[in-house]
């Protein structure tokens, strides 16, 4: 029961960071300079969340030459198409064929 | 799939239907992800119902995740709490990104909006060009729901078939991949791509902060450099 209730209270604890300014701020006007520095949130927060993704919880990267490989692959092929899935689908079969003929 | 399915601009299909083949594609990478998160309840004792209740209760995976395995680990109620909070406050990040495209939108929307808002449905919503808060809301809510769904139903098959998958196949290499694709997209600017490679080079620099907080600090030192960038540009 105390687990259950610590669970709730995360739960609604983590949706007022996410209501929070959507909510408060819903009859406030932003001013210009505002939404253009809100713009950098996305390639600050993505850029974070990929390099955590990538790094062990003692601070060193846990990816070798197949997943080097994979994301600059990723990143090539969705600048070029614009088009996610095309990236994943193209970065995942290098990062298989190299990492088979790595091992 | 169709080229161009990931960015909303480029299709001329209603939103939700529209919304449910962009979250199908941004969904497959995250199975095996459910699928652990299933694996790491069966591993930490707690009763399979009761380390699932964070799928709806939360509807986060990585703090789902957080909060289980430390209670898991034996952590005091309020570590968990406290360490699974941490990890999900990027979230207000997303919120203050997303509030403009919130205004004018029925109330009922910005209080139901926020408890779909998770990390896919943030990158589909933030690279959004149409601005039509009708097909805004539609889209937002036929892909938070869809991945709502799809979320509750893997999570709940993860109890049983997790431990079954190989690590070897490597599928969770498809999440970075996933949302380096989204990054991708959302740099169109140089001044952006400064921006995402410091916060990159930080958070590397600082991986070993403890439950990963070094990814806010970067985060918000990106933003930050975003801040002098743009009047720097003026």
């Amino acid at each position: 029961m105390t687990v259950l209730l610590t669970i709730a209270v995360v739960g609604f604890l983590g949706y007022c960071m996410r209501a929070v300014f959507i909510v408060s701020l819903a009859k406030h006007a932003f001013p210009p300079l505002a939404l253009r520095v809100l713009e950098y949130v996305a390639p600050a927060v993505m850029g974070a969340l990929v390099m955590t993704m990538l790094t062990g919880a003692e601070g060193t990267l846990v990816i070798g030459v197949p997943e080097v490989a994979g994301l600059v692959v990723a990143a090539g092929v969705v600048v070029r198409t614009r088009n996610v899935g095309i990236g994943l689908i193209s970065a995942m079969a290098v990062f298989w064929i190299l990492g088979s003929v790595i091992s | 799939m169709a080229q161009g399915s990931v960015n909303p601009s480029q299709v001329n299909t209603g939103p939700v239907k529209k919304a449910i083949l962009d979250t199908l594609t941004l969904f497959l990478p995250a199975i095996p992800f459910a699928l652990v998160f299933g694996l790491v309840v069966v591993e930490s004792g707690l009763p399979a119902l009761l380390g699932w209740s964070t799928s709806p209760l939360m509807f986060s995976g990585a703090a789902q995740i957080t909060l289980v395995t430390l209670l898991g680990e034996g952590a005091s109620l309020a570590a968990a709490a406290t360490a699974a909070l941490i990890v999900g406050a990027r979230h207000l990040f997303y919120s203050i990104t997303l509030a403009p495209r919130f205004q004018g939108q029925p109330a009922w929307f910005r209080w139901l909006g926020p408890y779909l808002l998770i990390d896919q449905l943030f990158a589909l919503t933030v690279t959004m060009e149409n601005r039509d808060p009708d097909y805004f809301r539609r889209y937002y809510l036929a892909s938070g729901f869809s991945f709502w769904t799809l979320w509750m139903s893997f999570t709940a098959l993860g109890l049983f078939i997790g431990p079954a998958i190989p690590e070897s196949w490597g599928l969770a290499f498809a999440t970075p991949v996933l949302f380096l694709g989204l990054l991708a997209l959302s740099v169109d600017r140089w001044e952006k791509v400064v921006v995402a490679v410091v916060a990159m080079l930080i958070t590397f620099a600082l991986a070993d902060m403890p439950n990963r907080s070094g990814m806010l600090v970067a985060a918000f030192l990106g933003i930050l450099l975003g801040l002098m960038l743009e009047r720097f540009r003026r």
